[in-house]
């Protein structure tokens, strides 16, 4: 199947994630939004299995939520007690869930982008009237997250064979050495950003005033078909929020 | 005299396992230990980075051992490495941490408990064996090249480890600077620290009367004429 126009995407994009913030409490419609667009997500072939992955690292955060919340809001019923502090309840659990929810919403909605190339991306961007330079900052700055991540791996490593164990330190060592570590990260990804900015400005970036492109998106009939089937939804989930079932 | 410090690496075998798709790259190294100065040489992606890596446990091998006077490292944190093993990234700018060429010697003696004032002093003698002791007033990150290099050299000296690693010293450094860095390396092999060079630098390496090892395709290959 051919996938959609990136600008069905987009909008698809803003909806959930607009939606993902919007609710707040109501669990079993965010959870309504999240099965869509993992629905959406696999029509569109995002890469499930790398997902997951990820989402390990969520269902910590959903743990320690849940706890924060049962201990500092307590709600519903107690599942977990001592010393008459609740340490895990039911409206707890379900507060872990929401904020679980609602970043895995944000996720799939990251990964449907990562989908398509970016040539196609900023084309969509473009022709939903963006500005050139924007759209294609918008794309080099989600280049440069991986290369960001890599660098830090590696300024890790490297403060580590100056000898510091990291392990042995007292905390109050231990956060004086983030500043370290940020320290070559942001240096060296403001100064990546220069290099490039002038190095697109040596290539004539912007000498002409109007771009054109030899490359054209072209919305199809299925394509109007989604946008109609996204835009409904979109109605119906906002009468559903106001109304309040 | 430090002890002799002995480097040893056996049956290693490495392959890098983010890129599934491209498997391409294996490194096999039956015996390595490096006495003295030893250079490793060979084009570029012949692996010398990754051997140099794997030697100071950066890299951890898939299977065979990296052995430290003889105990295995596996086990070892990288931090407790750091202190025996000196290395030097071929990438200077990565390893600079702090805004001022003086703390960025001295932070890692002060993190282990030494006074500030030892630390700093220390620290100022190697700047002024490395002649940087103009840019102490400067920020790190606006240095050149070859200052940064040398900084960062300076650096990974400052925890006198036993032996060192070092990916590409040259790179970046004029005639002089480099005379001077052979001067220093020379200080170290007579105090029995061993050195592993990766270079391009025959010169250089001579200059430090290093044993040459030539790899190629991720194998340590004898060097042939
Ligand atoms: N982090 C990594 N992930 C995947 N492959 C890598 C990684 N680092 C290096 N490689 C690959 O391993 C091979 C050996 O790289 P290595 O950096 O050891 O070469 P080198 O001999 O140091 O080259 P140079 O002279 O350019 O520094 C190369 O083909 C490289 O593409
Ligand atoms: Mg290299």
């Amino acid at each position: 199947m051919k996938k959609p126009d990136p600008r069905i995407i987009f909008a698809l994009v803003l909806v959930l994630s607009s939606f993902a913030v919007i609710i707040r409490e109501d669990l079993k419609l965010m959870a309504g939004l999240m099965l869509m667009s993992i629905l959406c997500a696999l029509a569109i072939g995002v890469d499930f299995r790398k997902m997951f992955r990820r989402l390990k690292r969520l269902l910590q955060l959903l743990l320690v939520v849940s706890i924060l919340r049962s201990i500092f809001a307590p709600s519903g019923t107690i599942l977990l007690e001592s010393w008459g502090i609740a340490l895990l309840t039911v409206g707890g659990i379900e507060m872990g869930a929401l904020v679980l929810l609602r970043f895995g919403l944000f996720l799939t909605s990251g990964a449907m982008l990562t989908c398509y190339p970016v040539r196609m991306l900023i084309q969509g961007m473009v022709q939903i009237k963006m500005p050139y330079e924007i759209a294609y900052m918008i794309s080099v700055g989600v280049r440069f997250i991986p290369q960001l991540a890599e660098e830090l791996k590696d300024s890790l490593i490297a403060l580590q064979l100056r000898g510091v164990v990291i392990e042995d330190l007292k905390l109050r060592k231990k956060l004086s050495l983030y500043t370290y570590l940020l320290l070559p990260v942001v240096v060296s990804s403001m100064q990546n950003a220069k290099e490039l900015a002038m190095s697109m400005d040596m290539r004539a970036f912007r000498a002409y005033q109007s771009r054109t492109s030899f490359f054209k998106l072209m919305l199809c009939p299925s394509d109007i078909v989604i946008l109609c089937v996204i835009s409904a939804f979109a109605v119906f989930m906002s009468v559903v929020l106001i109304m309040g079932v | 005299m430090t002890g002799g410090f002995s480097l040893e690496l056996k049956n290693v075998r490495f392959a890098y396992s983010d890129n599934e798709k491209r498997q391409d790259f294996s490194l096999y190294v039956e015996h390595f230990s490096p006495k003295g100065c030893t250079a490793l040489m060979g084009e570029n992606g012949s692996g010398k980075t990754t051997l140099g890596k794997l030697a100071a446990g950066v890299l951890r091998p898939d299977s065979g051992c990296v052995l430290y006077n003889g105990a295995d490292i596996a086990k070892r944190k990288l931090g407790q490495i750091g202190r025996c093993v000196g290395y030097l990234f071929q990438e200077p700018s990565r390893q600079l941490f702090t805004a001022h060429p003086l703390t960025e010697i001295a932070f890692a003696l002060e993190l282990q408990g030494i006074s500030k004032s030892e630390a700093e002093a220390r620290a100022m003698e190697l700047l002024r064996q490395f002649e940087l002791e103009h840019i102490i007033g400067h920020t790190t990150y606006t240095l050149s090249r070859g200052e940064k290099q040398r900084l960062a050299i300076a650096a990974t000296m400052v925890m006198e480890p036993q032996f060192f690693v070092l990916d590409e010293p040259t790179t970046g450094l004029d005639k002089r600077r480099r005379n001077i860095l052979v001067q220093t390396l020379h200080t170290l092999l007579a105090k029995n620290i061993g050195i592993l060079l990766i270079s391009h630098d025959r010169e250089f390496a001579d200059a430090l009367h290093a044993d040459i090892r030539i790899m190629d395709g991720g194998r340590l290959v004898d060097e042939k004429a």
